[in-house]
């Protein structure tokens, strides 16, 4: 079975559509995916996003997990937002400066990450789009918050590429999301910091989900490094238990 | 149908590789599943233009059948520099485009030297294709804003504004009828959007394929995993890059070069 560390939901409240993707996902062999909001719901709309997702999470829960949002410029309000999104039981924060109107490296996040610290919750990031969401600024904030799990999501491509390695170097508690990012670059990673710290992710609607299958599949990896990176490894990331 | 991919580099000493023969290339390249390739140079885009051309240019010698070489320029060195190698490497060299990437070399599109360079390359008949996506120096907007000004030429966003810059890059080709886009390295669904938005006699399809392994293939997978139909695709693999660039072994019929003509 293969985990999808990276979807975004764009219609949360069209159940049809939902269904559809299920039923794709399945027949491509994803068992489960951890979505986030898109759009208007990551950036302005974090309450919708997070209520929506929650009640997808209620009615598909062995097939969905839900990250929340929260815009840290919202400050305090940001804050009660992220409590309620976890009681609600989401898995973890999603962040994405570049929509969100952020850098990683600004302290104006760091209340919210104070939140991900004592409810023990991951945080992906979007990377690769400069100058607010390059693999070493999340590295940065990664070794400021070094018991704090982030994931390099879409490893930093298009132009990070040369950096996806330093910065999971950097912090032994970064790992990377393969969606979008090339091959070589994939492999490149695993050189550096072995199987147990990179996550397979569709990146759906950005990329789609049978091609990024594909592109793992072609690498020719070891059976148990494949099975790592497609399933156990975000088992271990996001606490899911099937 | 053969695929055409207007997007490959002739591997070189830079970026922890090294050069290869042109046989072994082509090979790896056919059985990837080309048919032709665009070839730029990797080298030259680091230094040493005028050197990686001649290299260039030997090493598809016996290979035009399949390869079209690209030639490079450095606008650093001046337009009247410049235009002299355009001229050597289109009558000497046979060169059958033009490869620019101002990030790697270096130079922003408000180079003196890049209004010439365009206007030159259009008056030889010679395509320009320019990496595209990355800011400050490589941005789609930047590359057509100089576009405009040689409207006889032309230009090919190399990475059709890559994720980050795909709108940008759609509007670009939607305003400017001399502006096609290279689908390499767009990320799938962002390569449905392009190819619903824009003319589809202005796409192309590129892979960056002898830049790093296995490109070519993976390329090919995500452009066919699209929602485009067969002649769409038909015409992005294929009867596109043929029709700015033609291989001696692969003719359009009389009734596709009409097409393009309309």
């Amino acid at each position: 079975m293969i985990i999808d560390s990276a979807v975004r939901l764009r219609t949360a409240g069209n159940w049809a559509q939902i269904k559809a993707w299920l039923a794709a996902w399945q027949r491509l062999g994803i068992g489960h995916a951890i979505v986030a909001p898109a759009d208007a719901q990551a950036t302005i709309a974090n309450e919708e996003g997070n209520t929506q997702l929650a009640r997808l999470m209620r009615r598909y829960p062995k097939q969905i997990s839900g990250l929340a949002v929260a815009n840290p410029w919202r400050g305090t309000e940001a804050v009660a937002l992220l409590e309620k999104a976890f009681d609600n039981g989401l898995s973890g924060l999603y962040l994405c400066p570049p929509r969100q109107g952020f850098r990683l490296t600004e302290s104006i996040v760091d209340p919210l990450l104070k939140v991900c610290h004592r409810r023990r919750k991951p945080v992906y990031s979007h990377t690769g789009t400069p100058i607010c969401s390059e693999p070493l600024q999340l590295a940065e904030l990664a070794r400021r918050f070094p018991e704090i799990t982030f994931i390099m999501g879409h490893g930093g491509y298009p132009d990070f590429w040369y950096d996806v390695a330093p910065a999971l170097r950097q912090a032994p508690n970064l790992m990377l999301e393969t969606s979008c990012q090339m091959a070589a670059v994939i492999q490149q990673a695993l050189d550096a910091v072995g199987p147990d710290r990179i996550l397979f992710g569709s990146g759906f609607p950005r990329s789609k989900p049978d091609f990024e299958i594909r592109k793992i599949q072609t690498m020719g990896l070891p059976a148990k490094t494949l099975t790592k990176i497609m399933a156990m490894n975000a088992m271990r990331c996001w606490g899911i238990c099937l | 149908m053969k695929i055409i991919d207007a997007h490959t580099h002739l591997p070189g000493w830079s970026f922890g590789s090294q050069p290869r023969p042109i046989r072994e290339l082509r090979r790896e390249f056919e059985e990837q599943g080309l048919g032709g390739a665009w070839l730029f140079t990797t080298d030259g885009l680091v230094g040493e233009s005028v050197k990686n051309n001649d290299i260039l240019a030997k090493a598809v010698a016996d290979h035009r059948d399949f390869f079209a070489p690209f030639c490079t320029v450095d606008p650093l060195c001046g337009a009247k520099a410049a235009l002299r190698e355009l001229d050597r490497a289109k009558h000497k060299l046979g060169m059958r485009g033009v490869k620019l990437h101002p990030w790697l070399q270096r130079f922003s599109m408000t180079n003196p030297a890049m209004e010439p360079i365009f206007k030159h390359a259009g008056k030889l008949g010679l395509p320009v294709l320019l990496h595209d996506g990355t800011p400050p120096y490589a941005s789609s907007l930047q590359i057509a804003a100089l576009a405009e000004k040689a409207p006889q030429t032309i230009i090919i966003l190399g990475h059709a504004g890559l994720d980050d810059q795909y709108e940008d890059a759609i509007l670009a080709c939607r305003r400017h009828a001399n502006i096609y886009l290279c689908l390499c390295s767009n990320s799938c669904g962002y390569v449905e959007e392009i190819i619903r938005r824009c003319p589809v006699q202005r796409l192309l399809f590129g892979s960056d394929g002898g830049f790093l392994p296995n490109l070519i293939a993976l390329a090919i997978a995500k452009l066919r995993a699209t929602d485009a139909p067969a002649t769409v695709l038909r015409r992005i693999f294929h009867d596109n890059p043929l029709s700015l660039v033609p291989l001696p072994e692969h003719k359009l019929g009389r009734q596709r070069r009409q097409l393009f003509h309309r």
